[in-house]
């Protein structure tokens, strides 16, 4: 396995940045996210690798907002003209476990046989995914629970390997793509040590036959009692890192315009409302609902996986506590 | 304005609408317009199988799905109505021929054609929900012989708020073994028709029909749909469209879900019998 020294970690992003566009996470004023080494060294942000970030980094195959095409719309006639791709291969440096599978998720949704999305492809193509083991998990992390591999990353997403040794980064190749990348660094060390002990994770459960059982729940009480304070705030779908809902908006300027796609939340009454009034899910209990259901039996009926990862953002960061593993482990009894 | 890089061309992008013409424009009703739209080229946008979806827009102000309701060899017409809170509807009734739109399909299943060649059909519509089902009519028509009776019952709030009224008594009712009644929801001068709503008018016709294929107001189908199956039509052969907000049109955006069915993808064509089993959220 190849090393280097914690201390030596900005030669490493400055021989990465030299090659590719290099996204890390970050503290920025208080919100971890990934973002663009650059801002590190300019002191803007502080790279942050104690635990997961709070912005998943789906951002970087569905960004918040993102141009779809520009178009000029003038009297009669109008025209189109379609979004170049990332042009650079970009490294993902410290991704987690729970959000390589969750790239796996959305690869079923956007790489679909009938309609694939290229925007998404192209950046699928050409980021090169440093995942890092996590030994700390936090109170909230239920990733085994959902089925992951703590030692091992999603092997289709990620491209290598990254354990943390406490003096020292470990990373082993486990794409192509991830042994070139690797290949160009000098100034690493080669050790065969032994993976890192990682803290078992205290919230545990077992979800088998989850999926069958809510099948028929879809009238039980449990949904008044789970989406009761509920405040529709959609702070669960943002930082979800499997969360892939988008909105269709329009930013114009005179005759030219951008038509952007932008997350959306299943929270929100706008996300359903029709032109003609009509609201299938006209209140919270319909929104928790289906937003639960998406991720825990929707999802499994379509794909045969669960849209769950386990990474706890939203047992963490929602403002009233509805905890989606509370609710599993009620269902489950 | 740049150019796509080679790798981007071959790839497409679902998402960006082609450039149509609007040819023509028809009023059907004081609320409804039929849009035939060409491309610049002049020729057909795409080549939908009935029941499949277009998606329209005017990128400046908003796009929708509708149903493609009929298509030439270099047109598609899709028939919309003008709600006073859409937007998007508003905008696009008050367009002139020649405008430029954008235009993305065919999207969704359609109807099942083989399940209803060789038998006899009954097509019940109410409103603009005419729309969908008359691109079943005219297939069915165009293939005369592959299918059994043809009996049309379709309704409207007056006579004024009836569609494709040039079909329904000039073309249809000339096509061999169909039948088409037309109602109308209340009393008006100078109609002297049937009169009434649309599920009683079903009980009353009766038709002997194999299959049916039904379209309206969301109460017209739920009122309707009991009829059918009291008048002895299984499950499997009373066959709906279902109509939810959308943006992608190709299940990704996540918001015409019923289950883990997307309408814009799975439908907007669903049985009885599979509606039998999804939650009732639509």
């Amino acid at each position: 396995m190849k090393t280097i020294e914690k201390a030596k970690l900005d030669s490493l992003f400055a021989q990465l940045a030299q090659n590719y566009s290099l996204l890390v996470p970050v503290d920025y004023n208080g919100l971890t996210q990934f973002a663009p080494y650059s801002q590190v060294q300019e002191g803007v942000s502080q790279l942050y690798l104690d635990g997961n970030v709070t912005v998943s980094p789906k951002t970087a195959y569905l960004p918040q907002s993102e141009a779809m095409y520009k178009f000029r719309a003038q009297g009669k006639k109008l025209a189109i003209e379609e979004m170049a791709g990332l042009d650079k291969q970009q490294v993902l440096f410290g991704v987690r476990h729970c959000d390589t599978k969750a790239i796996q998720c959305l690869d079923k949704v956007f790489l679909d046989e009938k309609f694939e999305d290229p925007q998404y492809k192209n950046k699928r193509e050409q980021n090169i995914v440093f995942s890092l083991a996590c030994n700390n998990p936090k109170a909230t992390c239920f990733c085994e629970s959902m089925g992951l591999d703590r030692a091992h990353a999603e092997a289709s997403v990620a491209d290598v390997q990254v354990y943390d040794f406490g003096d020292s980064f470990g990373f082993e190749a486990i794409s192509d793509k991830g042994k070139a990348c690797l290949d160009k660094l000098t100034g690493l060390g080669e050790t065969a040590s032994k993976l890192p002990d990682q803290k078992p994770q205290t919230l545990k459960f077992d979800v088998a036959g989850l999926p069958e059982k809510l099948k028929d729940m879809f009238e039980d009480p449990i949904w008044d009692e789970y989406s009761f304070k509920c405040l529709n705030c959609g702070t669960c779908s943002y930082i979800c890192p499997t969360c892939h809902c988008f909105d269709i908006n329009n930013k114009i300027r005179g005759e030219v315009g951008v038509k952007l796609r932008t997350w959306d939340s299943c929270m929100f009454n706008e996300y359903t409302l029709m032109a003609g009034g009509h609201q299938p899910r006209a209140g919270k209990k319909e929104r928790v609902r289906n937003r639960f259901l998406h991720k825990l039996q929707y999802f499994n009926e379509k794909h045969d996986m669960s849209l769950c990862v386990g990474c706890g953002r939203c047992v963490a960061k929602c403002p009233v506590n509805v905890d989606i593993t509370k609710f599993i482990r009620q269902v489950i009894g | 304005m740049k150019t796509a890089s080679a790798s981007d061309v071959k790839r497409i992008n679902n998402l960006v609408p082609k450039i149509g013409v609007v040819k023509e424009i028809l009023d059907e009703t004081p609320d409804v317009k039929t849009f035939r739209i060409s491309t610049p080229e002049g020729e057909r946008p795409f080549t939908p199988m009935p029941g499949q979806l277009g998606m329209y827009s005017l990128p400046a102000v908003g796009e929708a799905m509708f149903s493609v309701t009929n298509y030439g060899d270099d047109y598609i017409d899709m028939s919309i109505k003008k709600y006073n809170d859409g937007v998007l509807t508003s905008v696009l009734h008050a367009m002139e021929e020649g405008q430029e739109v954008g235009i993305r399909g065919p999207y969704g299943n359609g109807f099942p054609i083989d399940q209803f060649k060789g038998k006899d059909i009954v097509f019940v519509a109410g409103g603009i929900g005419l729309a969908p089902v008359r691109s079943l009519i005219l297939y069915c028509m165009r293939n005369r012989e592959d299918f059994g009776k043809l009996t049309i019952i379709y309704g409207g709030r007056s006579k004024d708020d009836l569609c494709f009224k040039e079909d329904l008594f000039e073309n249809w009712p000339k096509v061999p073994n169909t039948e088409v009644h037309v109602t109308i929801d209340r009393p008006q001068e100078g109609w002297d028709g049937h009169v009434g709503f649309v599920p009683d008018f079903v009980k009353e016709i009766a038709p002997n029909a194999q299959i049916a294929a039904v379209c309206g107001p969301p109460i017209l189908i739920k009122l309707t749909l009991p009829i059918l199956s009291q008048m002895g039509l299984p499950d499997e052969d009373i066959i709906t469209t279902l109509e939810l907000r959308m943006k992608c049109g190709i299940g990704k955006c996540g918001r015409c879900n019923i289950g883990s069915c997307y309408v814009c993808l799975d439908g907007p064509v669903f049985s009885q019998a599979q509606l039998n089993n999804m939650p009732k959220e639509y």
